[in-house]
């Protein structure tokens, strides 16, 4: 495709990604600069980019002030790749079945499945919690856990469906007349195959994950071990005041692993729809 | 040995029936051709016979055991797909190798029947290579490849040159007859296309409808059409058909009057006939010369070299088409009179049934 913006459009596409960026990004910079410096400035000096007082002071006490915030750290990767990867092995069948076969009251569930995503898990928290004390699963991983995939898995399965919809049929014809039975075929032409949408799908519902065990975490949880970072983050607010700059240091201490992933996926995701892009 | 018998079978969807009543009888190492327009229900009886798709009743035999109920693997089918269905992850050497995976055979044995297939295929510097770095020639081949290691008794083809461009598709239909001459295999062959049909078939299956109109050797359907959707299907450019009024039957043929006033004694088997019943005249394009006879207004001439394809109409209006020697001395927008020998003629009754020509080549097998 030939570039054919004049000067002036480019300057005027790069000025609106650039004030886009900012409004999303503002935040972001926003806890930088207070995670950078002292307490005690923090709620003097009026706004500016760079100050003379800047230092990675907090980065150190944070460890300090909250002992487990490691293990807070942990805690949330864990609960979002745990939820991410049961949600995935639950949705990969359902999600081609939902593509492929003909079954009784298809429409009617992938309807449901729809309907049950328009409730916040905030309306059903009462609910799920009288269900998962009766299951023991109170104050467990598992609390985290469970209701995080049940809440993802109508999104995994909406979204993997159409993208499993565009393979092209005749090549699981084809396994089937070789004498591949469904799941042979479903592991070695559609699993392959729908590697970018299988991406695509396992990072909306890591993300999700992530975003939705505070809520979790606060209502079903009260074992410090097992808490994870949102959650552990309210330990920085103390009797007498909030260290607000170790908060901060800490926040973006814990999305900092997963920032990565997300760096290294993206050069995956890019590559695998390429891959896709040659086949025809 | 691998004979396909298809008994009555029928398939609709429904209650839209797209099958009629298909009996068949295929033998051994035969190449046959199932053509018709698209919607005639030739491609969904090949994938009942593949085992894609139940028939609504019929049984399918293959070497006479029925395999109405089997799976297709169990069939001892294979079948290469319209679009190639290939696999675009894996490299040529594992599409081709695919079936003996699933059928779990050791690595040796798959090397093996790889590479013959690889061999016969002329494929085997392209083993390492993804589907998509091939050509659409190759990638066909790969189908088929795919389609040979197994052995199969019976290949079930699905269009499979039609997404090629024009050169390459007669290159493949060369390749496609030498193929099968060189497995000796049983093969059925879905196209739309008549061209590929008269040239790579043993037996021509003319499918309308979801009924078989006729099947028959290519020089059987040419010259003997059984119906008049099969005259003006089998043919290029189509048959011109005339309506003629019947003025005497008799042993030597059937006379008409055709329109314009000219009366001709056509030897057809008239016996079904009565006078002033209407007909039509069936005259193929080639068959049809400069003289005295029909006069039509030249519209199109279009020069292929060495023939030339006039198309005009006639003073009612009805269209003509004529293949003419390369050279003739006509111009667009003269009129043109064309005749045709009597023993060339086709002559159909009103429900488009022939009346058995008699002066034609024999029906040769």
């Amino acid at each position: 495709m030939i570039d054919r913006l004049s000067l002036l459009q480019k300057l005027g596409v790069y000025a609106a990604t650039f004030v886009f960026l900012l409004f999303l990004l503002m935040p972001f910079i926003e806890m930088l600069r207070v995670s950078l410096r002292p307490m005690s400035h923090l709620m003097t000096a009026d706004f500016t980019w760079w100050s003379e007082d800047f230092s990675l002071q907090a980065y150190r006490d944070m460890w300090v002030t909250v002992p487990l915030l490691g293990r807070y750290i942990f805690n949330s990767i864990f609960i979002a790749v745990s939820v991410t990867a049961i949600t995935m092995v639950v949705v990969i069948p359902a999600a081609y079945a939902y593509a492929r076969l003909e079954f009784p009251f298809k429409a009617l569930s992938l309807g449901g499945f729809l309907a049950v995503n328009m409730f916040t898990g905030a309306v059903l928290l009462i609910p799920l919690y009288r269900v998962l004390r009766s299951l023991g699963m109170l104050n467990t991983y598992w609390a985290m856990i469970v209701p995080g995939v049940a809440f993802l898995i109508p999104t995994g399965i909406w979204l993997l469906r159409s993208y499993l919809e565009k393979i092209p049929r005749e090549l699981e014809e084809a396994a089937f007349v070789d004498g591949a039975s469904r799941l042979y075929t479903l592991r070695r032409v559609v699993i392959p195959l729908a590697v970018p949408g299988l991406i695509v799908v396992g990072t909306a519902v890591f993300i999700g994950a992530y975003a939705q065990q505070f809520l979790f975490a606060i209502t079903f949880n009260n074992v410090r071990e097992i808490q994870p970072l949102p959650a552990g983050l309210f330990e920085f607010i103390g009797y007498q005041d909030t260290t607000w700059n170790e908060m901060m240091a800490a926040a973006l201490t814990g999305v900092l692993p997963v920032m990565l992933l997300f760096l290294f996926l993206q050069k995956y995701l890019v590559a695998g729809l390429t891959a896709g892009a040659v086949k025809e | 040995m691998a004979t396909l018998d298809l008994q009555t079978i029928t398939k609709s969807f429904g209650s839209a029936s797209v099958l009629t009543g298909i009996d068949l009888a295929i033998r051994d190492k035969e190449f046959v051709v199932f053509v018709g327009p698209s919607g005639c229900g030739k491609s969904t009886l090949l994938r009942i016979i593949a085992g894609l798709e139940a028939a609504t009743t019929g049984r399918i035999l293959i070497e006479g055991v029925d395999v109405s109920m089997a799976a297709p693997v169990d069939r001892g089918i294979a079948m290469v797909f319209q679009s190639y269905a290939l696999y675009p992850h894996l490299s040529v050497y594992e599409n081709i190798a695919f079936p003996l995976r699933v059928a779990k055979l050791p690595e040796a044995e798959v090397k093996a029947k790889v590479g013959r297939a690889a061999d016969i295929l002329q494929l085997n510097d392209k083993l390492g290579l993804k589907p998509g770095q091939l050509s659409g020639g190759q990638r066909q081949r790969v189908a088929i490849g795919r389609s040979i290691v197994r052995n199969p008794k019976v290949f079930l083809f699905d269009e499979p040159l039609s997404n090629l461009d024009a050169a390459l598709r007669g290159e493949m239909r060369v390749e496609l007859s030498a193929l099968q001459r060189q497995l000796d295999a049983t093969m059925v062959y879905v196209t739309h296309d008549q061209i590929e049909a008269m040239t790579m078939a043993h037996r021509i299956v003319v499918l309308n409808k979801g009924r078989i109109e006729q099947f028959g050797t290519p020089m059987e359907l040419y010259h003997h059409p059984a119906t008049k959707f099969v005259a003006t299907f089998i043919g290029q450019p189509n048959m011109n058909l005339i309506p003629a009024t019947v003025v005497d039957t008799g042993a030597e043929g059937l006379t008409v009057d055709l329109p314009g006033g000219t009366r001709m004694t056509l030897p057809v088997d008239a016996s079904a006939a009565r006078k002033g019943d209407a007909v039509e005249v069936g005259i193929r394009p080639e068959n049809l010369t400069l003289g005295q006879g029909v006069s039509m207004r030249l519209r199109v001439l279009e020069r292929l070299g060495g023939t030339a394809i006039a198309y005009g109409q006639m003073e009612d209006g009805l269209k003509l088409c004529a293949a003419l020697h390369g050279d003739a001395a006509v111009h667009e927008g003269e009129a043109v009179g064309l005749t045709f020998a009597s023993a060339d003629a086709h002559v159909f009754d009103a429900t488009g049934q022939v009346m058995r020509r008699q002066q034609a080549p024999a029906r040769a097998a």
